[in-house]
Order: C-alpha cells, then sequence, then structure tokens
C-alpha cells in the first residue's frame, strides 16, 4: 500500500486481477488511445477569446487515484494533497523561487538557537464550520499530525523535531522544536501539514478521514467513494496565498473531482467534454493532447528527490561501488525515457529534481550511459566471467540484481525498467524483474530484500537528502525493519552535513552544505535516478488561470474559471 | 400392514409439509455455502505473502512504533494461533460484525452499502439485456432456414468472446471515436450501456445457445404436433408452448451466470472507471484488507444463493409440472 508521504506512488491504480491482464488492457487502451487521438478532436467547447474572469460554473476535474483520506494528516500520499490545496491553507506559501511567505501567520520569528518559532496569526480566518482560526487551532493541528494514532507518515519524515506549542494570546503560536530544523518553514508550506479545524479534528479519525473541514477557498461537500468528491465555494474566503492571482473567493462555484483510473480512458473523457481538467496525462497521449487546439498543456517538474531506483549496498554485488558505478552506466536512461516517454520526460540525473531549492546542477551527469566503463569496473571488481547466456560471473555465480516491482506500477514505469534491462543485460547484468503484489513488496522492502527499489520522495527541501541518505532513516532494527533510507547508506561525515545545514537559516551556508551532501550522495552511486516528478494536466480551452502552487507543484482551483 | 397413504382430503397439508422441507434444506444450504465462503477466504489470505500489521499501519515507510505495532496486533487478534483466530473470525461474523475496512477507513458494511449497488445494477442490465439478445435471436431465427443457422454461429462466437476485450472495442468505436456514450463514470443511465453490453452479449450468447436447442427440441414434441393441428399459429406455437419449455435451461444458466458477471464486473468495472464491488474486490486483496474481502466474498456468496432460490421460483412458476407433490 502506497502511503508514505509521497513516497512510492503509482502514478495508475491497478486495474486489473493480475499483472499480465494489467498489461493486455493498458496496450489496446494504449493503441485505441492513439487511434482516437490521430481520428482528432470533434466536439468541444466553444473557443472564446474571454479576457475578463467569469463567476460561477462547474469545474469537473479527472484524477487517476482516489486518497485513502480526504485528511491529509494521516497517512500522506500525493492524491490527498492535491485534494488538500482545494480546501485546506498553510500557515506559510511558498513561491517559485523558494521564498517562504505568509498566508495564515502574518509574520514570524524564529529564535537564535533556531528552537523556538513565533507566529503571529490573521485575524480575520474562519473556517467553513465557524470555528475561528486561532493560535490553539495551530497547536491542535501540530499535536495532531505527531500523535501516533494519526499514523502520519509525514511527522516522521518532516516534524519530528517537533515539541509542542504554546499559546499566550489568541493570535500568537510559539512552537517549540527539540533541535534547530532549518526547512521547518518549507516542509510547513507544503498541504501535508495543512490547517485543519480543531472543531473537526477532536472527531474521530475515520470521520475526519471522510469529511475534513478547512478555511480554504472550498468547503468538501461529499465524497462517493470510487467516484467523486463535490466540492463547493467557500463565500466567506477572503485570505488567499499570495501566490494566487486574485483576491477574495474562489470564482466558481463548485467542483467535481472525479476519479478515471484508466489513463486512456480519462484523456478520451477529456476529449469528448466530459471532463475540463485531467491531471497525469499518459506519455502516449501528451503529443495529440499539443496537436488539439481544444487543449492546453500545464506541465511542472515537483522537487525533492527524483523518480529512480535505489541500490541496496548492505548485500552483493551492490556492497561494492564499483558494481554499483558499473550497473548505472550500464543503464541508458536517455534512450529508455525517450522511447517510453516519446521524448516528453527529461532526465533528472542528480540525487534532487532540479526545482528542489539548493539543486546543483553540477552533478547532473555524474553518471551518464558508459557501457566501456561499466565493464572494465566490473573487470576491476573480480566479476570477469561470462556464463552461456553472456552475464557476468565472479567464481561461478552470474551476477544477478533483483528488482521487485509492485502490481500498482504503472505500465510505463514498468516499461522504463524493461528497457534498463535490456541495457544492462549487455553489459552483464541479469536483471530480474519481480512482480507481486504491494503488500509482498512492502514486505521485502521491509527486510531489505531488493537490490533496487523503484520509488521516489516528492517534499520542496533539500533536506529530503537526509531522509533517503542519512543514517537517522535506516529504521529501528527489530520493528519489523521499516525504514527510509533504501540504500543502507551510512556514513558519519554525510550525517553531519546534512544535520548541520538544519542549523542555520543563511542561505549560503545552506547551498554550500547541501552542495556538499549532493557531491556525496553523487560519488557513492546509490541510485539509478531517472526522471523528475512531474505534475501533468490537460486542459480545456474553455477553463481559465488553473494554478500549480509552488511548494509540490499540486493543482490549485482557487483562481480558476469556465466559459461556456 | 398397508403403506402409508396419502389422504385425499388434505392436500394442503403435504404440500406446506414439502415446501417447508425444502425451505429448511435451502436455508441450511445456504448457510454451509456462507460458512465454506468465510473458511476459505480466511485461508486463503492467511496463505498468501505479507504481513497484514504492515498493511494496517501504512506500509514500510509509515515507521510505526513496536508499541504501535503490537498494540494492532492485540487489536486485530494477530498475535494469537491460528485456530483461536479462525474461531474469533467466525463467531465474529456469526453476530453479523464484518469488522472494519482499514484501507479504506470506513466498516465494511458502509463500503457495501456504496459500492454494491452500482453493481447490482451493472449485473442486472447486463442480465436483462442478455435475455433479450437471446430471446430475440432464438424467437425470430430458430427453424427459419439458413437465418437459424447464421444466427446460430454469431450466438457462438459471441458466447467465446473475453468481456474485457468487447469492453474494449466497444469503448473504442462507440465512445472514443463516435462519441456516442460517456468513456468513464456512473452518471445516468447512458453510462450503464457500454459496460452491460459488454457483459451481456457473451452471456447471451450462452443462454441463447442452450435455449435453441431445447427450443428445436421442444418443436419436435407431439403436443407442438397437436396443438398446430388444434389450428394454432405459428407464433402462438413458439410463444405459448415451445418457449415455456425453452426456457428452463436458460434460467439455470442464468442462477450461475449472476455469480460469473461479479467477478467480470472487475476487469469491466475497471476499463469503465465504474465505482462498484468489483474494481473495490480488486483494491481489498491487493492491500490485503481481510475484513473488507471478506465482507465482499460473503455479499457475492449470499448473491449466489438468493440467484439460486429466484431461478427455483421461476422454475415452479414456468413449468407447471413442478407444483404437483410427488407422491
Amino acid at each position: 500500500m502506497p502511503t508514505s508521504a509521497t513516497r512510492l506512488a503509482p502514478q495508475t491504480p491497478p486495474s486489473g486481477r493480475r499483472a499480465p491482464r494489467t498489461v493486455r488492457y493498458a496496450t489496446i487502451l494504449t493503441a485505441a488511445a492513439l487511434v482516437a487521438g490521430t481520428g482528432g478532436c470533434r466536439r468541444h467547447a466553444p473557443r472564446q477569446d474571454a479576457q475578463t474572469p467569469v463567476q460561477g460554473g462547474t469545474l469537473v476535474y479527472a484524477t487517476d487515484r482516489e486518497p485513502i483520506c480526504l485528511d491529509p494528516h494521516v497517512q500522506g500520499d500525493m492524491p490527498q494533497v492535491f485534494v488538500a490545496g482545494q480546501y485546506l491553507d498553510s500557515l506559510v506559501a511558498m513561491d517559485r523561487s523558494g521564498k517562504i511567505l505568509p498566508w495564515l501567520a502574518t509574520d514570524w520569528t524564529v529564535s537564535d538557537n533556531g528552537r523556538t518559532y513565533v507566529f503571529h496569526l490573521r485575524h480575520d480566518v474562519t473556517f467553513t464550520d465557524g470555528t475561528p482560526f486561532t493560535a490553539a487551532a495551530v497547536r491542535a493541528n501540530l499535536d495532531h499530525v505527531v500523535d501516533p494514532h494519526t499514523q502520519s507518515s509525514t511527522a516522521g519524515g518532516y516534524i519530528r523535531q517537533y515539541a509542542g506549542t504554546d499559546v499566550p494570546d489568541d493570535y500568537t503560536a510559539i512552537v517549540h522544536l527539540k533541535t534547530p530544523y532549518a526547512a521547518f518553514l518549507e516542509v510547513l508550506a507544503q498541504g501535508f501539514l495543512g490547517i485543519e479545524s480543531p472543531r473537526a479534528l477532536a472527531r474521530p479519525r475515520d470521520e475526519n478521514c471522510q469529511s475534513p473541514v478547512g478555511s480554504g477557498p472550498f468547503r468538501i461537500v461529499s465524497w462517493d467513494r470510487q467516484n467523486e468528491i463535490v466540492m463547493v465555494r467557500n463565500p466567506a474566503y477572503h485570505w488567499g496565498p499570495p501566490t494566487a492571482l486574485h483576491a477574495g473567493p474562489a470564482r466558481l462555484d463548485r467542483i467535481e473531482w472525479r476519479f478515471i483510473p484508466e489513463p486512456s480512458v480519462r484523456f478520451a473523457a477529456l476529449q469528448a467534454g466530459e471532463v475540463d481538467v485531467i491531471d497525469s496525462l499518459p506519455p502516449e497521449a501528451e503529443t495529440p493532447a499539443l496537436r488539439n487546439p481544444d487543449l492546453r498543456l500545464l506541465v511542472a517538474d515537483r522537487p525533492g528527490n527524483p523518480t529512480n531506483g535505489t541500490l541496496n549496498i548492505r548485500r552483493a554485488p551492490f556492497d561494492d561501488i564499483r558494481v554499483r558505478e558499473a550497473f548505472i552506466r550500464s543503464a541508458d536512461i536517455d534512450g529508455a525515457l525517450a522511447s517510453v516517454y516519446f521524448h516528453h520526460y527529461r532526465r533528472a540525473g542528480g540525487p534532487l529534481s532540479p526545482s528542489t531549492p539548493f539543486y546543483s546542477a553540477d552533478f547532473e551527469h555524474h553518471a551518464d550511459y558508459d557501457p566501456d566503463r561499466a565493464r572494465v569496473l566490473l573487470d576491476a571488481a573480480g566479476w570477469t566471467g561470462r556464463n552461456a547466456e553472456g552475464i557476468r560471473t565472479r567464481n561461478g555465480a552470474p551476477l544477478v540484481v533483483h528488482v521487485p516491482l509492485k502490481a500498482s506500477l504503472s505500465a510505463s514505469e514498468r516499461t522504463l525498467w524493461e528497457q534498463v534491462q535490456a541495457t544492462a543485460r549487455q553489459t552483464g547484468f541479469d536483471l530480474r524483474l519481480e512482480n507481486a503484489d504491494d503488500t509482498t513488496v512492502n514486505e521485502r522492502e521491509g527486510r531489505w530484500d531488493y537490490d533496487v527499489r523503484i520509488g521516489y520522495w516528492n517534499t520542496n527541501t533539500a533536506d529530503v537528502l537526509r531522509i533517503v541518505f542519512s543514517s537517522a532513516f535506516l529504521g529501528a532494527a527489530g520493528v519489523a525493519g521499516h525504514h527510509q533510507n533504501e540504500s543502507g547508506f551510512s556514513d558519519p561525515a554525510f550525517d553531519t552535513v546534512v544535520n548541520d545545514a538544519l542549523l542555520t537559516t543563511d542561505t549560503d551556508r545552506r547551498r554550500a552544505l547541501y552542495y556538499r551532501a549532493q557531491a556525496i550522495a553523487a560519488s557513492q552511486f546509490l541510485q539509478v535516478t531517472t526522471y523528475p516528478q512531474s505534475t501533468r494536466l490537460a486542459i480545456s480551452s474553455a477553463v481559465h488561470d488553473v494554478r500549480l502552487e509552488p511548494s509540490l507543484n499540486v493543482t490549485s482551483l482557487y483562481d480558476s474559471w469556465v466559459t461556456r | 400392514m398397508t403403506g402409508p397413504i396419502v389422504s385425499p382430503e388434505r392436500p394442503a397439508r403435504g404440500r406446506i409439509c414439502l415446501l417447508a422441507r425444502r425451505a429448511a434444506l435451502r436455508v441450511g444450504g445456504g448457510v454451509l455455502v456462507l460458512f465454506a465462503a468465510a473458511t476459505l477466504t480466511f485461508a486463503a489470505l492467511h496463505l498468501t505473502p505479507g504481513d497484514p500489521v504492515t498493511a494496517i499501519l501504512g506500509g514500510p515507510s509509515a515507521d510505526p512504533t513496536p508499541e504501535t505495532i503490537a498494540a494492532a496486533r492485540r487489536e486485530y487478534g494477530l498475535d494469537r494461533p491460528l485456530p483461536v483466530q479462525y474461531g474469533l473470525y467466525i463467531a465474529r461474523l456469526a453476530q453479523g460484525n464484518l469488522g472494519q475496512s482499514f484501507s479504506q477507513h470506513m466498516p465494511v458494511l458502509a463500503v457495501l452499502r456504496t459500492q454494491a449497488p452500482p453493481t447490482l445494477e451493472l449485473m442486472l442490465a447486463a442480465l436483462a439485456l442478455a435475455w433479450i439478445l437471446a430471446l430475440a435471436s432464438v424467437l425470430l431465427t430458430a427453424r427459419r432456414g439458413p437465418a437459424g443457422a447464421v444466427a446460430s454461429v454469431i450466438e457462438t462466437i459471441g458466447a467465446g468472446l473475453p468481456q474485457f476485450w468487447l469492453g474494449i472495442l466497444l469503448l473504442w468505436a462507440l465512445a472514443f471515436e463516435l462519441r456516442l456514450f460517456p468513456p468513464a463514470g456512473n452518471a445516468g443511465p447512458l453510462s450503464l450501456v457500454l459496460p452491460a453490453l459488454s457483459l451481456a452479449i457473451p452471456l447471451g450468447g450462452f443462454i441463447a445457445q442452450v435455449t435453441r436447442e431445447s427450443f428445436d427440441l421442444a418443436l419436435d414434441q407431439p403436443f407442438i404436433l397437436s396443438a398446430r393441428a388444434r389450428g394454432l399459429g405459428d407464433r402462438a406455437v413458439r410463444l405459448r408452448h415451445a418457449l415455456r419449455h425453452a426456457l428452463l435451461p436458460g434460467i439455470s444458466l442464468s442462477a450461475w451466470a449472476i455469480g460469473a458477471l461479479v467477478g467480470n464486473a472487475v476487469p469491466i468495472e475497471t476499463i469503465f472507471s465504474r465505482k462498484g464491488l468489483g474494481r473495490e474486490l480488486f483494491l481489498a486483496v491487493a492491500t490485503h484488507d481481510m475484513p473488507l474481502v471478506t465482507g465482499i466474498v460473503l455479499f457475492i456468496a449470499v448473491i449466489y444463493i438468493l440467484a439460486g432460490l429466484a431461478a427455483d421460483t421461476l422454475y415452479v412458476l414456468v413449468d407447471p409440472r413442478m407444483k404437483a407433490p410427488r407422491s
């Protein structure tokens, strides 16, 4: 089950009883979609060159995955934060340059020791259940996220340092941290830590999952499972984020947020005018969508650790850095991306996605495709023999790499790894793609029983390097082996760098430290990084001003309006 | 001594006894089927790999504390020996307690309440469509020269088509290309047409084949000859006499088909992005959500049992011979 904060979140939900059948549907549906795409669009909302925003109307949004719970504090997966973007506000906002701006908090101060944050709050904010927004609400929300009963996976990675909140008066919240945490404001800008009504939070968890309450531009009216979430405008709203295009209440009356898991069916629904906006535009539909004059694309890379295969260095063969480098250099990722994603996805070569704050382009090409060097490295590492199939051997044992694949992995990601398999074989790696249901793969990952783990981590801070590579995230022994550091990398020097980066709010100092962290991670050859996670919307020409909130590039329909 | 004589004055009593015995057998059989379904589900879920606590607490990256894991094990009884777990499980089910779905964060009964109606709607629509297609094909073409042979071939082909393939074909032709029907969703009767057709065409082919065969046999019966001798027209002979005989195998087949329809609803609901039990069952199995899997399997078993009962009742209505008690 994909549950952790923004982690291995499959782009498409499972779509058949067994994997082979899923693949069969996918192939046939893809073919059908291509034919439909080349057939052209026959009917769509008439194009209007409207300049002035129109008040009212309903927008139908179709997405691939249904949230497990609408409260983004619980577990914490991408579909939750997309819904949260419409009905929740955050304490602070983040702009495209990574700068933190006021939102529900008008201003704040950070103590010299970095452990106390004093937030001054807006006085005029009310939740849609009538509860006023006060410092007590801030305390209730932060306490709720760290409460083990909430089952938040965000808490572990993002606000483990949280100690408690003091409320000296209604509009001042003093947040105490156990240790300095310079990324605190950045994670507060994410929808995962959106502020909910304390009265609604006091209800049982599963009830709050069904009908959470925020102070955002829309409120949730109903959630019909496997079908749609209906949201209506919050007429009192006048505290939009500083990144928004307008002030005052939302322009739309209503949002119908539908779930259409099959990618080509979702695109067909958009072409047929059944829905106005779709996200997770499938790669094979991208060219037809670009050619269709009635559609617009909105694409943005998400910050964090890009989509990758993380190498398990705790066991052979990847306990040897030479074999790790050889493997990464034997994988023709650029070629695979071009053929699987029709040249629409670009490569992410370093440990951070380019849209992450403090990203450095210097590591983009640290491990490019170079099969000749890979062969030399394998020779040096003692994998000198070859068996009948051309697989390298050492002392008679073949060079086998186990890659568990979840049933919920998207068809395109699976194809990408089949391409990696093919190119790695030429260098002498026997890459075994092992399909299993999600629970089985989760269990194998918990036991470190893999050589490559496929995943990603979306977050708006370079502190992701600490979550993915530092020894604090190796998991406690005996706790069923839960860990977020999937490579098993443990290096005191690296730990010092990423921990020091949390102690300072000085931008230049942070940049230097995160540069060092990227350099260490890259030099250790811990991941085959493939492409940045991205938000990919296709939008009908009748819809205007759909925006992506910069913190995680999550859809915001607050400014949107429709003409028809 | 003479044998027991059914008194001619009390035929009603004999009949009530017979009906009561039948009903008791039915109910007993039904309970047995439910029990077997519950047991098989339990066994299947415990034989598959994967720790349910991992799923309950949200995967390997959820980072729960050892205390949380221990508490969850206790809460779900997973720390007990397997036979005790099984006993507790059956006892809870016997009290009608289906439990809480941990992947959906809601009670299993609530999941069934929201997901069952669209699936039942799809099943009934598919069954009705299948019968309409089958009856039209048989009544219009049986014993009518080459038309009958052609229709029979079409029925055979129809019966052999895989539902998911047919679904994709219909989706492509009628929704993607011709835009006659919406490609996805649950909104309105139009969205029901393509999924229902994908299920109805193969089933209609099956029903038509068995009905055609018995229809052919019925037309050769002496009572048909005597009906024709009485001067009855061809249409009346077909509809009133032959059809009544010919329906019975199709009715038995329908009882079986209802169960099969739920299974086939999994790919069809997925392709057409419809909400329903089929898709829910797939998700529940993928997340090892045992309470939800059990709830859906038991619900399907209940549908099977009810379909069997309905088929029996229809038999009696269609075939008057079934009403007479055997003496």
